[in-house]
């Protein structure tokens, strides 16, 4: 009798396992639904720049960790994924392949940080100015966001 | 008697100890003190004459003022932009005749891609107050040694050419043309904006 009870309780199992899979598409969610953006802004530039930077934290809901592996804008020519880190006495500014957002946590792009760096821009950032940013996930997901252009003086924004 | 030279053994003895460890102490004091630079030791600096849009500009100009010199470049997105908005806001802390007495000078290591012209629209963007100079890589080099700075041309395939790497220090150079404080990166403007008043008062 017990080794029934055993066997049936299994095959429920392998049901509701099968069936999670079936309803969640065979896959898990993707970075586009699982990934909240929170106040994102690009930093105002002086005349004559070539270059920008927008910031934003990243949050994902998800149970599994996503990845931003690149970005566009309306505002450049390119935007390319970048951090900052400070070795040897010199900031250094690299750019990195993907940024990771945790699954449940969540990642940070600030000044002195991790930042998409706007290149060959169209024209200067004016406080008051949107960028339209199209964030590109390792899944291939994509979601868009809107970063109002900010004044910034300080290493941390001030919102 | 006996007993007397033994106390007079045991207090050689102690005596010794002592001293010893005292000399140890001293030498291990010398040695840390030797490890991390002072505070006293302040790189040369000096002056220097590099290019701006209006024509030469040289330390000696600004005999009289307090000058804060940064070194950076213009296709920096974040850092010298931090850098330059901090004293641009320690610059409108102080009153306008203390601001008067200040010049910032933007030093661009960069001068493959940064005009003088460049530089002029780049800096005045932030204050006034400020001008951006470049020059023949030689002279910036020897400058940035002297100053005690660092930079990098680093190539890691950006589309926004090569970068710069490179110290973020500011530079406090007195009313004689003397390097006198290393400010580090990350200084808040109002700590800034009270370094630089109390140079003045120093006048």
């Amino acid at each position: 009798m017990m080794w029934m009870t055993k066997k049936i309780n299994r095959l429920v199992l392998a049901l509701l396992v099968a069936l999670a899979g079936c309803s969640g598409g065979g896959a898990p969610s993707s970075a586009s639904d699982d990934v909240g953006i929170d106040s994102a802004y690009a930093r105002a530039t002086p005349p004559g720049a070539r270059v920008g930077a927008a910031f934003m934290t990243l949050k994902n809901a998800g149970g599994t960790v996503h990845a931003l592996v690149s970005a566009r804008s309306d505002v450049s020519a390119t935007a390319e994924l970048h951090e900052h880190v400070h070795k040897d006495g010199m900031m250094q500014m690299r750019q990195v392949a993907k940024i990771d957002v945790p699954a449940g946590g969540e990642v940070r792009l600030q000044p002195g940080g991790y930042h998409i760096m706007l290149i060959d821009l169209n024209h200067p950032l004016s406080v008051g100015d949107k960028v339209t940013l199209t964030l590109i996930f390792d899944d291939g997901s994509e979601r868009q966001v809107v970063a109002p252009v900010k004044q910034i003086g300080l290493g941390m924004p001030r919102n | 008697m006996a007993s007397q030279s033994r106390w007079f053994r045991i207090f050689l003895l102690l005596f010794f100890t002592l001293l010893g460890m005292l000399a140890y102490l001293l030498v291990m004091e010398n040695h840390q003190r030797s490890a991390s630079p002072s505070l006293a030791a302040v790189p040369e600096g000096g002056d220097f004459v590099l290019q701006s849009a209006d024509g030469p500009v040289s330390l000696k100009d600004f005999r009289g003022k307090v000058v804060l010199l940064y070194f950076g470049y213009t296709l920096c997105p974040d850092v010298c932009p931090t850098s330059l908005s901090t004293m641009a806001m320690a610059l409108k802390q102080l009153k306008p005749e203390e601001a008067e007495q200040v010049r910032v000078i933007f030093v661009s290591v960069d001068p493959g891609r940064d005009t003088p012209e460049r530089l002029k629209k780049y800096v005045q963007y932030f204050h006034k107050n400020m001008v951006g100079v470049t020059g023949e890589k030689k002279v910036i080099d020897d400058l940035v040694r002297r100053y005690g700075a660092i930079y990098r041309i680093v190539d890691d395939g950006s589309g926004a050419g090569y970068l710069v790497d490179h110290s973020s220090t500011i530079y406090l150079v007195d009313q004689r043309g003397k390097l006198v404080k290393l400010i580090p990166h990350g200084v808040t403007p109002e700590s800034l904006a009270a370094i630089v008043r109390e140079q003045i008062g120093k006048h």
